[in-house]
């Protein structure tokens, strides 16, 4: 069975009288496989990040549904504990926590037994690079260090399935690529299971496997897997971003955009 | 309303503390009034001499009993305005109701509470505690319903996330996240409770400073009331400094 099955789902807001309805998300039916690392584009507003929350849990369809293990998020909520983490375009550290201790927040609402998540906590800050910083505040924090925090929170649970909403967007091209590829490295060790969302096509392209097209409001407009991708061969990375580029502009499914299927 | 005029003085305060701009103009009023007790006869300003030759002389059991009842008062108000905030907070349909009473509350000046304390109470330690508990009660809720809501959507969102227990969630964030709102409406509500206490304490009591000044405008004894002043302003700025002794300590990570 996927890992993650959307089925039908689709999101309004404004349910109650006098507000303004707003459709977040027409139609997505799509699985994500175990392990297969998927990134997300579309234009802003599109309902990406509306589609993020749906996944974890914080927000319920309007109807179809979304199964992750064969659990749905929002209604049995309580089920995925310990099963997923998400790690946001804000760092959203607790400010009045140390770094060790931001990051063992989530082992801490888990139960685990303290020595174990001081332990566990510690090894994922100093695997991302953050040995000597565990007693700092964020505040003394550069943005990059405390999105490494906000990583190392959303790792320490060692969770099955790991959301990104935009992780990487606000800090600068050096910072967020050598955390892209840290991250990654420690994927293949770990196996799991992403959903990367991102405004960058270069970040899609280079990190991920599978690229999903989004339209506004959300539906899938393509499905690129990029494994028959030579990314190395610049010349194709480049007319695959144009396409990419090309379907998001238009706002229609890649068939009738003419393009060619990777 | 005192409340605002108390959030005031702790603005002005707080620009000022440390400065030495801040001692200096003290300073210059100490000498100014020195040299008007000169001039004007000492019923009317009193030299420093005679104040401190009186302050040295006050019976401080008053200090110390006008300490206690503002310490308890605050107490009890605190811990009722804690709970209803709780309360509120969870239930927006109870903050609805509730709101309207707690402005109206709220907007009652302390000099009419000390008029309903004499009329509706014999007591009058109660009195005094039924006063101070109107008058700063409203103050605690209203700020620590407000630390609440301030908490970001997106912090709470994270850490719902993780799936915590209701009990993990006020541990882990509400409560750590409005520690800045609880000492803030401390140091405001202290002020208001030193002010009005003497007010409350004119009435129907043999202790306390509202009692004492009282005692003291009867005798037309212009140093003493000045001297008690003197000791109500040290009272307050040392309580008002524990307050933001804590707040080093605890706000450290800001
Ligand atoms: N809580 C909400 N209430 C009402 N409308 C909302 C809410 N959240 C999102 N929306 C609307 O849903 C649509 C999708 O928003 P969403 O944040 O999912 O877009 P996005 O694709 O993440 O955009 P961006 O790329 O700019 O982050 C937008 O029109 C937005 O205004
Ligand atoms: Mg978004």
């Amino acid at each position: 069975m996927p890992r993650i099955v959307v089925e039908n789902l689709r999101k309004e807001f404004g349910q109650q009288k006098g507000e303004q309805r707003v459709v977040a998300i027409e139609e997505l039916s799509f699985t994500i496989e175990e392990s297969e690392i998927v990134s997300i584009v579309g234009q802003t507003g599109c309902g990406k990040s509306t589609f993020l929350r749906i996944l974890l849990g914080v927000d319920s369809p309007t109807s179809g549904r979304v199964l992750v293990d064969g659990i749905e998020p929002y209604k049995e909520f309580d089920k995925l504990k310990g099963k997923i983490a998400a790690v946001f375009q804000e760092d959203r550290l607790l400010p009045w926590r140390t770094a060790l201790d931001n990051a063992k927040l989530g082992l801490e609402i888990l139960g685990i037994p303290k020595e174990e998540q001081r332990e566990r906590a510690a090894r994922w800050l100093d695997r991302l690079g953050l040995a000597g910083f565990h007693n700092a505040y964020p505040s003394e924090l550069s943005g990059g260090m405390r999105q490494r925090v906000a990583l190392a929170r959303a790792l320490a649970i060692e969770p099955a399935i790991i959301l990104f909403d935009e992780a990487f967007g606000h800090l600068d091209e050096v910072t967020a690529a050598r955390l892209r590829s840290d991250f990654l490295n420690l994927s293949k060790q770990q196996r799991y299971t992403t959903v990367m969302i991102t405004h960058n096509l270069d970040e899609a392209i280079e990190s991920t496997n599978r690229i999903l097209v989004f339209g506004r409001p959300a539906k899938l407009l393509a499905d690129i897997n990029l494994s028959y991708v030579d990314k190395s061969d610049l010349a194709e990375v480049y007319r695959l971003r144009r396409l990419i580029q090309s379907v998001i502009e238009s706002n229609r499914p890649l068939e009738s955009v003419g393009a060619q299927t990777f | 309303m005192e409340r605002a005029r108390e959030i005031e003085v702790l603005k002005l305060y707080r620009v000022f503390r440390g400065r030495k701009e801040y001692a200096i103009s003290l300073l210059a009023l100490a000498v100014a009034w020195e040299i008007a007790s000169y001039i004007f006869p000492p019923y009317a300003v009193p030299s420093w001499s005679i104040i401190l030759k009186t302050l040295i002389s006050l019976d401080f059991t008053h200090a110390y009993i006008t300490v206690i009842r503002v310490l308890l008062a605050l107490a009890a108000a605190f811990a009722v305005g804690f709970l209803l905030a709780v309360i509120m907070y969870l239930s927006r349909r109870i903050e609805r109701y509730i709101l309207p009473l707690v402005n109206l509350v709220m907007a009652v000046p302390a000099i009419c509470w000390v008029l309903f304390a004499i009329l509706w109470f014999k007591e009058p330690e109660f009195r005094i505690f039924f006063v101070l508990v109107a008058v700063c009660g409203p103050g605690f809720l209203i700020d620590i319903l407000d630390g609440m809501k301030n908490i970001p959507r997106h912090l709470r969102e994270m850490l719902v996330s993780f799936r915590p227990s209701k009990n993990q969630l006020v541990r882990k964030l509400i409560l750590p996240a409005i520690v800045p709102s609880i000492l803030t409406t401390w140091k405001i509500n202290l002020g208001l409770a030193v002010r009005v206490v003497t007010v409350a304490e004119l009435v129907g009591t043999i202790s306390g400073i509202g009692y004492a000044l009282n005692f003291a405008l009867g005798n037309l004894s212009l140093a003493e009331i000045f001297a008690w002043s003197l000791v109500l302003v040290t009272i307050l700025l040392s309580l008002q400094g524990v307050v933001y002794m804590l707040e080093a300590r605890l706000l450290k990570w800001r």
